[in-house]
C-alpha cells in the first residue's frame, strides 16, 4: 500500500471546512442538551406527577428510536404539520433533543446520589430551599455527573455526523464523499479520525479543568 | 404501508436482530469490564501505566467508532492482521466501549468521601474488601443511570458493523429498503427493534437503581 | 408496559404520516418554471456520475443535469444526500427530482417515475492490479467476489455465478467503497458493480486495480427519478424531451466522452425491464 501523504494536504481543506459544520451542530447542540436535559431532569425528580410522567416518555422515546429515525421525523415530516424546518436547525434540535435525554439521566443518577440526610440537615439548619440547590445540591451534583457528562458530550459531537441526512455536508459525510472519489479511505479516515480527536481532547480537557476545580479538597 | 413486506423480510429482520443483539450483549460486557479493570488500573498504578492509560481513553473516546473500525478491517491486513468481519466487529466494539465505561466507573469511585477509604484502610480493610464492600455498593447509587445510558447508545452503535459486513440489523433493514425501494416500513422495523432493546434495558437499569438506593431510603425513613 | 404502548402508538402515527400522500400540487412543472429552480439531489458518491471533487459537486449528472435544466430554462441547486433520505426526502417533496444514477428495475419503477437512460448500468468487474488469474468474467468461478447489498449489479452477479461451473462466493457490503477497500485488502478477489463506476475506479487506482471486460449480464440502464404520482408526468416529459435533444446535437455524447473516455450507447426510449 502506499500511504498518500499528497491526497491528505490536497483534501484537508475541504475537511477542515466540513469539520466547521460538525463544530456549529456540536456546540449548539450541546448547549441546547444541557439546558433541557436539566429541566428534564428537574421534571422527573420534581413533585408533579403529570410533569413525571411526560419526562418519564420524553426520555424513553428519544433514547428508544434511533437518532437517524429522528432527525428523518424532524426534518421530512414536520413540514406536514406546518413546520419547515431548514437544515441546520433541524439537525441542531434533533442531536440537542435526543442528547437532552441522556443527560437529564445523568443529572438525575447524580442529584440522587446526594445523602438525603444533607438536605434534611439543611432543612434543619433553617437554610433556604435555594441556598440548599445552589451551595449543596448543585455543585455537589455538577462533581459527581460531570465525567459522565463528558462521555455524553463526546458522543454527541461524533453523532452529529448524522446530520448529513438532512443535507449538511459536516466531517465524516465529507469524508466518504472524497473517499468515493479519491478511493483512498484509510488516508482520508486517518484524517477525518484526527480532527474529530482535537475537537473532542479539548473538550474532555475542559471536563478534566472543571473537575479540578469542583474537586474536593 | 405494505404489510407483506413485513412478512417476505421478517426472517431477514429477525436475523439481524439477532445478531445486534449478540453483537451488543458481548460488546457491553466485554467494553464494562475491559473499563472496569482500566478504572481500577488508573487508581491503584503507578504513574507510567496511568499515563498510557490516560492516552488510551482521549485516543479510542475521540475518535469515531466507524473509522476505528473501518482502519482495524481494511487497514489490519496491511500489517498483516486479518480478521473476520464479527471478530473485527466485536473487538473494536469492546475496546470502543471501554474507555466511556472507565469514565463512568472513575466518575464512581471519585464520589467516596476520601475519609472513608482512609478510615477503611487505618482499621486494617484490605484494598479488595474496600472496593467491593465500600466502594462498589456506594458507587452504583451513582453510575447505573450513566451505564444504561451508555449500554443503550451502544445498542445503536452496532448499526455501524454493518461498514464491515456484519448482517446485523441496519444491515438487514438496508437491503430491504434499496431493493423494494421502500422506506417507512424499514425504518418502522428499525426503531420499534430498538425501542424493544431500549425499555428491556431500561427497565432493568430501574430495578438496578431501586436495589442500589434502599440504604438511602433507609437511612432517610429512619431520621 | 404503559410507556411501550404510547411509544408504540407514537411510532406508528409517525410512520403512518410518512407515508400519506404529499399535499396537492396541481403540476410540478408549472412550479418549478414559477420559481425558477429545480431542486436535484443525489449522493455525490458515485463517481464518474456524482462526486464531490476539489469541494465541488463534479461528473456526468452534473454536466448532463446542468444541460437539461438549461433547456427547461431553469437553474438548479444540487442537495447531497446518503441513499436512506433521499426517498423520504422526495416524498416529503424537499427537492424535484433525483439525479442520482438509479438503475431502473420492474419494482423500483412500479413505485417511481424513471426518466430515459442516463448511463449504462450493465454489470462489470475490478480485479486487484497484476492479478492474472481473472482475464475475463468467467474466471471468477470458485472466487470470492463483492457487489453492494441491494444494489441491481448485485443480481446479476448472482445470476452469472450461478451459471459457473463452481459458484462465486458472493459477498455484499452496504458501500461500494468497502467492496473496493476489502479488495485492496485481500480478503476478495473481484468487485461487480456497473461497467463505468468500475471504470472509473480503476483509471483513479491503476496501480491497485484493473478492469475485467467484457461486462456480463442483461443490459441495464440508471435513470434519474420523481416521485411517483401524476404532478410529475410533466417534469418527466420535460426532462426526456431535453435528453432526446442532447442527444441529437451531441451533448450526451461529448460529456460521456469527457468522462468516460467512451460513448456509451443509451436508449432513447424506455428500455423494457423485467
Amino acid at each position: 500500500m502506499q500511504f498518500s501523504f499528497d491526497v491528505i494536504l490536497h483534501n484537508l481543506p475541504y475537511m477542515l471546512g466540513a469539520a466547521r459544520f460538525t463544530l456549529l451542530i456540536s456546540i449548539t447542540g450541546i448547549a441546547l442538551a444541557i439546558v433541557l436535559g436539566t429541566f428534564i431532569c428537574a421534571a422527573r425528580i420534581g413533585r408533579s406527577r403529570v410533569l413525571r410522567v411526560l419526562s418519564g416518555l420524553y426520555i424513553s422515546a428519544f433514547r428508544g428510536v434511533p437518532l437517524l429515525v429522528q432527525l428523518l421525523l424532524f426534518y421530512y415530516m414536520l413540514p406536514r404539520i406546518g413546520l419547515d424546518l431548514p437544515a441546520m436547525p433541524a439537525a441542531i434540535l434533533a442531536v440537542g433533543m435526543c442528547s437532552a435525554a441522556y443527560v437529564a439521566e445523568i443529572q438525575r443518577s447524580a442529584l440522587q446520589s446526594i445523602p438525603s440526610g444533607q438536605t434534611e440537615a439543611a432543612e434543619a439548619l433553617g437554610i433556604s430551599p435555594f441556598a440548599l440547590w445552589r451551595r449543596i445540591l448543585i455543585p455537589q451534583a455538577l462533581r459527581l455527573g460531570l465525567p459522565s457528562l463528558i462521555n455524553e458530550l463526546i458522543l454527541l459531537v461524533k453523532v452529529s455526523s448524522l446530520a448529513s441526512v438532512v443535507g449538511i455536508g459536516e466531517l465524516t459525510r465529507v469524508a466518504q464523499n472524497i473517499t468515493g472519489q479519491t478511493y483512498r479511505p484509510l488516508e482520508i479516515y486517518i484524517t477525518a479520525a484526527l480532527i474529530y480527536f482535537v475537537i473532542n481532547f479539548t473538550l474532555s480537557q475542559l471536563g478534566r479543568y472543571a473537575e479540578r476545580r469542583l474537586a474536593l479538597t | 404501508m405494505e404489510f407483506d413486506l413485513f412478512l417476505r423480510y421478517g426472517p431477514d429482520l429477525l436475523k439481524g436482530f439477532g445478531i445486534t443483539l449478540l453483537c451488543w450483549i458481548i460488546g457491553s460486557a466485554g467494553g464494562a469490564a475491559l473499563g472496569f479493570v482500566i478504572a481500577c488500573l488508573m487508581r491503584w498504578s503507578a504513574a507510567p501505566v496511568r499515563w498510557v492509560l490516560g492516552a488510551y481513553i482521549e485516543l479510542i473516546r475521540g475518535t469515531p467508532f466507524m473509522i476505528q473500525l473501518f482502519l482495524l478491517y481494511y487497514g489490519g491486513p496491511y500489517m498483516g492482521l486479518v480478521l473476520t468481519p464479527v471478530q473485527a466487529g466485536i473487538t473494536s466494539f469492546i475496546v470502543y466501549g471501554s474507555p466511556y465505561f472507565a469514565e463512568i466507573f472513575r466518575s464512581g469511585f471519585q464520589a467516596i468521601p476520601p475519609g472513608q477509604i482512609e478510615a477503611a484502610r487505618a482499621i486494617g480493610i484490605s484494598e479488595f474488601t474496600i472496593l467491593r464492600r465500600i466502594m462498589l455498593p456506594q458507587t452504583l447509587v451513582l453510575i447505573t443511570a450513566p451505564l444504561t445510558n451508555f449500554v443503550i447508545i451502544l445498542s445503536k452503535e452496532t448499526a455501524i458493523l454493518s461498514v464491515v459486513t456484519v448482517p446485523e440489523l441496519l444491515f438487514q433493514t438496508q437491503t430491504m429498503a434499496a431493493e423494494t425501494f421502500t422506506y417507512v416500513e424499514p425504518f418502522l422495523a428499525l426503531s420499534l427493534f430498538y425501542w424493544l432493546l431500549v425499555v428491556l434495558t431500561a427497565e432493568l437499569g430501574r430495578r438496578i437503581e431501586i436495589r442500589a438506593t434502599r440504604h438511602l431510603k433507609r437511612a432517610a425513613s429512619s431520621t | 408496559m404503559k410507556a411501550i404502548i404510547t411509544a408504540a402508538t407514537l411510532a406508528l402515527t409517525a410512520a403512518v404520516g410518512l407515508s400519506q400522500a404529499t399535499p396537492a400540487q396541481a403540476d410540478l412543472l408549472a412550479d418549478i418554471r414559477e420559481r425558477g429552480t429545480i431542486t436535484a439531489a443525489t449522493e455525490m458518491h458515485y463517481a464518474p456520475f456524482d462526486m464531490l471533487k476539489d469541494g465541488e459537486y463534479q461528473g456526468i449528472g452534473r454536466d448532463l443535469f446542468d444541460a437539461v435544466a438549461k433547456e427547461l430554462g431553469v437553474k438548479v441547486e444540487y442537495i447531497d444526500l446518503p441513499w436512506s433520505s433521499i426517498l423520504p426526502g422526495l416524498e416529503a417533496g424537499k427537492f424535484d427530482i433525483v439525479n442520482a444514477p438509479v438503475t431502473m428495475t420492474a419494482e423500483r419503477m412500479s413505485r417511481y417515475h424513471f426518466t430515459l437512460p442516463i448511463g449504462n448500468a450493465t454489470v462489470a468487474l475490478a480485479k486487484r492490479a497484476g492479478n492474472d488469474a481473472i482475464t475475463k468474467p468467467e474466471d471468477i468461478a470458485g472466487l470470492a467476489v463483492g457487489s453492494q447489498k441491494g444494489s441491481a449489479q448485485l443480481e446479476q452477479l448472482k445470476k452469472f455465478s450461478e451459471k459457473l461451473g463452481e459458484p462465486a462466493t458472493v459477498r455484499e457490503y452496504v458501500n461500494i467503497d468497502e467492496a473496493l477497500a476489502d479488495l485492496a485488502a485481500g480478503r476478495i478477489q473481484a468487485v461487480a458493480n456497473s461497467m463505468p463506476l468500475m471504470g472509473y475506479a480503476t483509471v483513479q487506482r491503476p496501480e491497485l486495480f484493473a478492469l475485467v471486460e467484457p461486462p456480463f449480464g442483461d443490459p441495464k440502464y440508471f435513470g434519474w427519478v420523481a416521485r411517483g404520482d401524476d404532478e410529475t408526468a410533466s417534469l418527466i416529459e420535460a426532462v426526456n424531451a431535453a435528453l432526446l435533444k442532447l442527444h441529437e446535437d451531441g451533448t450526451l455524447a461529448a460529456i460521456n466522452e469527457k468522462w468516460l473516455g467512451a460513448n456509451p450507447e443509451l436508449p432513447t426510449e424506455m428500455p423494457a425491464v423485467e
